[in-house]
């Protein structure tokens, strides 16, 4: 019995880890062909190292191709995008999740139901509606940096707030009660006592806003039609070439797009976890 | 449960209640015409393109030591149907982010009229000196209603390139007729089986046109201004047949061929992976500097019969100026600039592009004499795509590689996919 | 353009706003002190400020451009708009590619939201049954895979199976091989990219949810003589459900709508438009055919699809006693 369990245990062990190289593997991939000199990458004989690694592919997408500026154009978006959504989720999810009022489940449910909603096919209206703003307020209109930070804003936030909600719940009604009774002003109790005890959650909900405004392709792809103005996941495209793709170049700017969100996930990701698990304890 | 279910009705009830506050139409005209600034210039990007950059570089220059405190910033865009049709429609939803000059393929111009894109200059045209040298049957293809919307820049006509040395390896010689050409192609491709017989692509509309043509069928027939596909006829059911027959294991395996483009097929036979390929004489740079190089002839492509050239599609490329334009002027001067004989010598030599201009025309194919086969291919007669605005949208919904990859994957017969690509040209056609 | 932001606001009533505009909420209040905030719908204000015209409004002006004649021509040629009823829906529901596409579009995201479920449960109950490092690795190369963009993972996977130069043909001794010629083959290249993007989500967040057990239930339940079957369904499935329910609607709702990679992956639709699903579908409808009405019957058609999905699994939760 006892043995069995051993065995047990070492299979699901080996079967951990063989799981875990499978799916970095296409991660470790993009890295390497990155590096990996042109003859190499084009060889018919991929192989999964190489001995004479170079930046070049990374120098060209960001000199030639203009990544640089891609890269800043969706980083702006994406900490405008988290921000913004962050507070106008909480307060959200404060008011969906301590009171009790007659839309409540109403206002819920279609919090759900905007999750719902093919966000590719709102690109129709919006993009007419974006070009209409764009001439009261052209710093909103279409090609602007502006309008995409308020479409993704507008719909990382349906999923922010119903994910909040159950973050904002588990804190324990009674810290607020002291306080009110120490004579705290609401604002003060919503600011330094919920914010705080929430923060790990907002944490977590900051992640999926991120992802959604930086990976965003088809608002940049409709959107924008300047390219200067373009943002990275639209921009990848450039490297898709009528005759022959540039593989190198292609998988130097995926590194580049991929390691913002890696480092934002390892430095929340604690959160993420303890988080997700406080919305049980629901 | 019932507050979902309202939620959903709302939305659809939003819709079908009210008529009004459609999104509204972009206002494109622009009463301004600024004589300073920069000049927004979108090209093609074509495969090979860097000799084209220079010439434009060139013209560019030129342009700017004429016009004191002017800018021209030149972007180049995708040319497949697809992607080229969604730059430019937000090209004409935005004037703000639209160029003042374009570049398009001369199928595209009755498309972009009717929506409005791009601006008369009729006018402008007659005035301009050198443009006395454009023949009017090329003027013709740029008019609309009577009105000219752009300046045919260069032709673009295909014909037949081939491997000499790998002809000869084999005994073969060029190929005179359809039959000469598929047993040909199997020939190739067995004694080398790394090289597709001929390189041929599903979504190569223009590399199968001609065996459509040269079978007696065609795209549309017009009946006054109005047009019925005729894509389905027997005619062109055998045209479209002898295409997808090339697409065998023996010649170009359906596996490898069946979504490649013209520009991928261009890329084949320059690596010296194809035998023959079906190419416009603007790939003859790509050509030049790739492995072929030195090793191909070009005959126009042959018909059904000995003696007979499969009629080509006759392209080319016009430029025009957007309605949207801030700097109308400038623009007019600057297509005039990039169509002036001296860059469209300077685009032939780069490129390999025809001139539109008659005496330069002549002026190139004197020189240079493997322009000949093109120039019989000319000859012998070329076709054009239906001249009406629903062609832009056919081509862009990729009606017609479609129907070939359909035959070529067998996911339908040749009746059949022909039937359903006659629907959706006709429901097009008819303005749905 | 004001005057028809306020027409929508009108028929927009059940949307958040309408609360926070009229009278105040009845609720009947809970003992928290925040509930002295006389009006919780203030704190809804600014979500309101940016659904309503950013999504109410074009929501509304989808199900509108529905109804209408609006291609290239109307949108910026001049051309006035033209009011034709339901005929955009008639020449959908009448396109027999309309239905091809729909049902490829449910069977590939019933497929990836069953596969993503499956493969999460699977490495969540590995999770806790591993040791340290092996936990460690798989949840690292999780997150990896999670952070990836819908982008990149479909380019990198694009790459690993190039026809020519991918690494796939040459580990299978199949070079040549183009994954992307079968239908189905093609679909399934995707599902695993999709799989692969969205699957840690549903690992880790039950992963947290076991954890989240208390050691002294199980503890409690195994002296009372439960077997791990029993234990698995008995306790730790119901403490689970709200969880599920998450990962579940997830999934729907993510797979349903996959737009990136079918479009990077499959050049917009793949060979003939085989690999088209129905927002690939609406997008070159609006967008590349210039026919923006068309497209936007699909997407309204597609929205209520996805309710009607949501609505019966909602129901069914209902059922059983969840709590919203």
């Amino acid at each position: 019995m006892k043995r069995d369990n051993r065995v047990l245990r070492q299979g699901a062990n080996v079967l951990a880890i063989v799981l875990a190289l499978l799916t970095v593997f296409p991660l470790y991939w993009m890295v390497l062909s990155a590096l990996k000199p042109k003859g190499e990458i084009t060889s018919a004989h991929p192989r999964p190292w190489t001995f004479a690694p170079t930046l070049d592919n990374f120098r060209n997408a960001l000199g030639v191709s203009g990544f640089g500026r891609y890269f800043l154009n969706s980083m702006a978006v994406a900490v405008v995008v988290v921000v913004v959504s962050a507070a106008i989720a909480f307060l959200a999810a404060v008011a969906l999740s301590r009171f009790k009022f007659r839309f409540r489940t109403t206002i819920l449910i279609m919090f759900l139901v905007a999750q719902m909603v093919p966000v590719e096919a709102l690109t129709i209206p919006l993009f007419f509606l974006v070009r209409d703003i764009g001439t009261v307020a052209p710093g909103f209109g279409l090609s602007s940096l502006g309008a995409l930070m308020l479409v993704n804003l507008a719909f990382s936030l349906p999923f922010a707030v119903w994910m909040l909600r159950g973050f904002v719940a588990a804190v324990p009604e009674s810290l607020e009660e002291a306080a009110r009774i120490d004579g705290a002003s609401r604002f003060t109790i919503l600011w330094r006592i919920l914010f705080p005890l929430v923060a790990p959650g907002l944490a977590a909900t900051s992640v999926f806003s991120f992802i959604t405004a930086w990976n965003d392709f088809v608002f940049a792809k409709t959107l924008i039609l300047d390219t200067d103005h373009q943002t990275l996941p639209a921009a990848l495209m450039v490297f898709f070439k009528p005759d022959e793709n540039d593989w190198g170049g292609i998988m130097a700017a995926s590194t580049l797009m991929t390691v913002p969100v890696l480092i934002f996930f390892v430095l929340v990701q604690r959160h993420m976890v303890s988080g997700l698990g406080g919305a049980v304890k629901d | 449960m019932k507050k979902l279910a309202r939620g959903a009705a709302l939305a659809v009830l939003a819709g079908t209640v009210a008529t009004a506050c459609a999104p509204g139409t972009a206002k494109t005209a622009s009463s301004e015409d600024k004589q300073t600034g920069t000049v927004k210039v979108w090209l093609y990007d074509e495969a090979n393109r860097a000799p084209k950059e220079q010439v434009v570089a060139q013209a560019v220059a030129d342009f700017k030591a004429k016009h004191a405190g002017v800018e021209v910033q030149v972007s180049y865009i995708p040319t497949d149907a697809g992607p080229r049709a969604e730059k430019m429609k937000g090209a004409f939803n935005d004037p703000s982010s639209a160029p003042d000059v374009v570049e398009f393929g001369n199928t595209d111009l009755f498309g972009y009229t009717a929506s409005g894109g791009l601006a008369d200059i009729t006018s402008d045209l007659a005035s301009w000196e050198e443009g006395k040298d454009l023949p009017q049957d090329l003027k013709d293809t740029a008019v609309v209603d009577g009105k000219t919307y752009g300046l045919p820049w260069w032709l673009g006509v295909r014909a037949l390139y081939y491997r000499t040395d790998v002809f000869t390896e084999l005994g073969l010689s060029a190929p005179t007729t359809y039959a000469e050409l598929k047993s040909a192609a199997e020939k190739v491709r067995s004694a080398h089986g790394d090289m597709l017989g001929i390189a041929v692509g599903g979504k190569y509309t223009f590399g199968a046109l001609p065996f459509v043509w040269a079978n007696g069928g065609d795209l549309a027939t017009a009946n006054g201004s109005a047009y019925t596909s005729a894509i389905d006829s027997e005619k062109s059911q055998a045209g479209v047949k002898a295409y997808t027959d090339l697409f065998t294991d023996g010649i170009c395996p359906a596996q490898q061929c069946a979504d490649l483009t013209g520009g991928k097929t261009v890329e084949s036979f320059a690596a010296g992976k194809a035998g023959m390929a079906i190419l416009p004489n603007s790939s003859r740079s790509a050509v030049e500097a790739g492995a072929a190089k030195g090793k191909y002839a070009i005959v126009p492509l042959p018909g059904t019969a000995a003696g007979q050239v499969a009629p080509a599609f006759s392209g080319g490329n016009d430029l025009g100026v957007m309605k949207s334009t801030q700097h109308r002027s400038l623009a007019v001067d600057f297509i005039k600039e990039l169509a002036s004989k001296k860059n469209q010598l300077a685009l032939f030599d780069a490129m390999g592009n025809l001139p539109t201009l008659t005496s330069a025309r002549a002026e190139v194919s004197q020189k240079q004499p493997w322009l000949k086969p093109f120039t019989d291919t000319i000859e012998a007669g070329t076709k054009f795509v239906p001249k009406d605005a629903a062609w832009a949208k056919i081509d862009a919904q990729n009606v017609v590689p479609t129907m070939l990859q359909k035959v070529i994957t067998g996911k339908a017969d040749v009746a059949a996919a022909t039937k359903e690509a006659a629907a959706s040209m006709n429901s097009s056609f008819s303005g749905k | 353009m004001p005057a028809t932001t306020v027409t929508a606001r009108a028929d927009h009533g059940d949307s958040p706003v309408r609360p926070a505009g009229g009278a105040p909420a009845k609720g009947r209040r809970r003992s928290g002190p925040l509930a002295r905030i006389p009006v919780p719908l203030w704190l809804l204000l600014p979500a309101a400020l940016v659904l309503i015209p950013l999504f109410g409004y074009p929501l509304y002006q989808l199900g509108l451009l529905s109804v209408l004649k609006f291609g290239q021509p109307q949108a910026s040629g001049g051309v006035p708009t033209e009011f034709v009823g339901l005929s955009n829906y008639t020449d959908v529901l009448g396109d027999a590619q309309f239905w091809s596409v729909l049902g490829q579009t449910l069977a590939f995201a019933a497929f990836c939201v069953v596969a993503t479920l499956a493969v999460g449960a699977v490495c969540a109950v590995l999770l806790t049954r591993v040791g340290k490092w092996p936990r460690l690795l798989l949840m690292f190369g999780a997150l990896g895979a999670w952070a990836a963009p819908a982008m990149t993972g479909s380019t990198v996977w694009m790459f690993l199976l190039d026809t020519n130069s991918g690494l796939v043909n040459e580990i299978l001794g199949t070079q040549g091989h183009n994954w992307m010629y079968d239908k189905w083959s093609a679909f399934a290249m995707v599902a695993v990219v999709v799989v692969w993007h969205s699957f840690p989500f549903v690992m880790i967040t039950l992963y947290a949810g076991i954890q989240a057990i208390p050691d002294s239930v199980l503890e409690a339940a195994r002296l009372d003589g439960a077997g791990t079957a029993t234990i698995f369904r008995r306790i730790m499935l119901p403490m689970l459900r709200p969880l599920l329910v998450i990962v579940v609607i997830q999934s729907i709702i993510w797979d349903f709508k996959v737009f990136t990679q079918i479009y990077v992956m499959t050049g917009g639709g793949g060979i003939a438009g085989q690999n088209l699903v129905l927002n690939v579908y609406a997008y070159q409808k609006a967008f590349v055919a210039e026919n923006y009405s068309l497209g936007a019957a699909i997407g309204v058609l597609m929205t209520l699809i996805l309710l009607a999905v949501t609505a019966v699994y909602i129901r069914s939760l209902r059922r059983s006693g969840e709590e919203l």
